[in-house]
């Protein structure tokens, strides 16, 4: 087969494959990393919204069907951009999902610009709380999660040298920029700080600066498959101390690395059992993919039914689902009942939820710590 | 004690980076199409050898054997349905580049949707390092990418030089038109050169699936290495892209001694510009080696 050809069947794959579009549909979108390194947490993400989109369509939430456009922001500013463009000028959505903060920070402004309400359930930069009014978090920002952390680390289990491996985004350096805070400050110190590239795959070296550093606990802060890699050559390279993170570990990537047995990390507090939402979503996540749910998993099923229910407050009301809609809504009501427990809003569009710590246990994890509360 | 370590790091990755550049210089050298999708091929590999050996459960030596028999595959498939007619029509170097680079992202996805985006080891003793010394510390693995990336190297030299097809292969870098004056039909032995250089890959993907684990994007990175190598040790010298990628895999371990880690993949295209500016035409480029 010519190669024109082969393109042009992968081309109508792709089209056929696509839902079909009805100008009467509520659509909102998700800027996510589809393709890359990041992937896999793009289909974490977009597998948690489908469901939360089927769920409200099953239960004729909204008058008309709920449909999510997903696009591929390959976890990068540049091309969250062009994503972001797409779905605000071309698709006309009055909501976007977001992840990672590179690519949050980037298309803020776009989505502000536009009134579009841009919602993040992964990204954790403390920056992410000052983007705007049209940018909203449905997670704890890290820097909640390294206040928690830090004092359990260093207090409560006498890890007072701590290593740092930080990615060279904004996330890795807001994680430095805490721990350069709250380890001094519960009476810890800071050994070592390594910034490793985005793309970076090999660490045996880093390996050996880690170890020449002697620490107690060894913090990663990284994403994706990339922090799987520094966790297996940390290990291989004779790096036997304790291993730690922050809520980036929540991957099957990680969790499923039998040399991650053991590592430490918070994330909200989850109780799937909470109410017969969560239950409902747990079921349907472990039959959709064989696993069971984690803290993304709520964030992004939660991302979609805050919309839901924004946009059920605004039909009844008569009003029209915009963003600038959805903003006001959003401020009328800032509690919501959603996946995992309450959820409040604060002013700046964060939200305020409980944290729990995690261990790396076989595959999946076990909570060490029910109420890891910020020091 | 942690220049020894890095320098021991560096031979481990050289040794993998040396193996690639070497199947990447073949192809460029004897065929001179710009294989970009040579990252491609290392994908490949490295997935259908954990694929192998974790969800087949088969001994590494068949795990091997199925990696080889799809890129050498892989390999003859870009060459006869993508660069031939391409370089038949208008043979255009952009052309090449676009459509490898573009083969390239096409397998980097569909090994993603098949085999999962996520990150993959092969769990094995021979990547778990032990103390050979205070804070020395040298995994078996270390000394296998060595002496595989040696016998390999050698093996494949002594192919070129005792073998008729080997000879062709060197000819057909030269002269193509001259080749087929003597009886040797080039496109065959354009064949033969993508054969053996994508199954030169195999090695380096499986020890890297060993030893730092592999994720559908670890082509890119890869080829930009034996593409700097290749640049480095002399376009069209199999020694210069070995040599090249022994280099870069040193200076990128070695780099972390005095620097910053975020450095150390700069510090190989920091190198590859000090070649292009000092000495453009490699090692042992064919440049140098006309005087």
């Amino acid at each position: 087969m010519k190669l024109p050809k082969l393109l042009g069947l992968l081309a109508a794959t792709s089209i056929f494959a696509a839902s079909p579009l009805r100008a009467q549909d509520i659509r909102i979108g998700a800027n996510l990393p589809m393709s890359g390194p990041n992937a896999e947490y793009g289909e974490q993400f977009a597998g948690a919204a489908a469901i939360a989109v089927e769920h409200a369509n099953a239960d004729k939430m909204l008058s008309k069907k709920l449909v999510l456009l997903i696009e591929d922001s390959q976890a990068t500013p540049q091309q969250g951009v062009v994503a972001m463009n797409k779905l605000v000028n071309v698709d006309k959505v009055p909501y976007v999902l977001s992840a990672f903060t590179g690519v949050s920070k980037a298309i803020a402004p776009v989505g502000d610009k536009a009134h579009v309400v841009s919602i993040n359930g992964g990204g954790v930069s403390p920056d992410l709380a000052e983007l705007g009014d049209y940018f909203w978090n449905v997670i704890p920002l890290v820097n909640f999660e390294v206040q928690a952390f830090a004092p359990y680390l260093i207090k409560e289990r006498g890890w007072k040298k701590v290593a740092l491996i930080y990615v060279d985004d904004p996330a890795g350096e807001a994680v430095k920029k805490e721990l350069e805070i709250h380890v001094p400050k519960n009476g810890g110190s800071l050994v070592t700080a390594l910034q490793v590239p985005r793309a970076s795959q090999q660490f045996s070296g880093i390996a050996a600066k880690v170890r020449e550093s002697q620490p107690d606990v060894v913090f990663i802060a990284s994403f994706g498959a990339q922090q799987a890699q520094i966790i297996k050559q940390l290990r291989d390279n004779g790096v036997k101390q304790q291993i730690a993170s922050y809520s980036a570990f929540s991957i099957p990537a990680v969790l499923q690395l039998p040399e991650a047995k053991g590592a430490l990390f918070p994330t909200q507090s989850i109780n799937w059992a909470a109410d017969a939402l969560s239950q409902r979503l747990a079921s349907d996540w472990k039959a959709k993919k064989g696993k069971e749910p984690n803290a993304y998993t709520a964030n992004y099923y939660n991302a979609v039914m805050v919309f839901v229910k924004l946009a059920q407050a605004l039909e009844k009301a008569g009003l029209p689902i915009t963003g600038e809609n959805l903003l006001k809504q959003r401020l009328r009501s800032a509690s919501f009942d959603v996946a995992g427990g309450r959820m409040v809003f604060l002013p700046n569009g964060t939200v305020s939820m409980p944290l729990q710590l995690n261990e790396v246990d076989n595959g999946t994890t076990k909570v060490v710590k029910a109420n890891l509360a910020p020091n | 004690m942690l220049l020894l370590q890095l320098l021991v790091n560096g031979l481990q990755l050289g040794a993998i980076y040396g193996l690639t550049a070497v199947g990447f210089a073949l192809i460029f050298g004897s065929t001179k199409v710009f294989h970009v999708a040579h990252g491609a091929s290392f994908t490949l590999a490295g997935y259908l050898f954990w694929w192998g050996m974790t969800a087949l459960k088969w001994h590494w030596l068949a795990s091997v054997a199925l990696a080889v028999v799809a890129v050498v595959l892989f390999g003859l498939f870009m060459e006869r349905f993508i660069y031939r007619p391409i370089q038949r029509h208008e043979g255009a170097f952009f052309t090449v580049f676009i459509a490898a680079f573009g083969m390239q992202i096409v397998v980097q996805n569909l090994v993603g949707t098949v085999f999962g985006r996520g990150f993959e080891t092969v769990s094995a003793e021979l990547s778990r390092s032990v103390e050979i010394a205070p804070n020395l510390f040298v995994a078996p693995i270390a000394a296998v990418a060595i002496a595989v990336g040696l016998v390999f190297y050698f093996g494949l030299n002594l192919f070129l030089a005792r073998t008729q097809v080997g000879t062709g292969l060197r000819a057909l870098s030269d002269n193509p038109d001259l080749v087929r004056i003597f009886g040797l039909e080039p496109t065959r032995l354009a064949q033969v050169a993508f054969a053996l250089g994508s199954a030169l890959v195999v090695p380096a993907a499986a020890l890297t699936a060993v030893s730092q684990g592999i994720n559908p994007g670890m082509g890119s990175h890869i080829m930009l290495i034996s593409l700097a190598a290749t640049i480095v040790g002399g376009i069209g010298s199999l020694k210069g892209a070995a040599m090249g990628g022994m280099l870069l895999g040193l200076a990128e371990s070695v780099a972390v001694w005095k620097l910053d880690p975020q450095w150390s993949e700069a510090v190989t295209f920091v190198v590859l510009f000090v070649f292009i500016i000092f000495r453009p035409a490699g090692f042992l480029g064919r440049a140098q080696n006309a005087k």
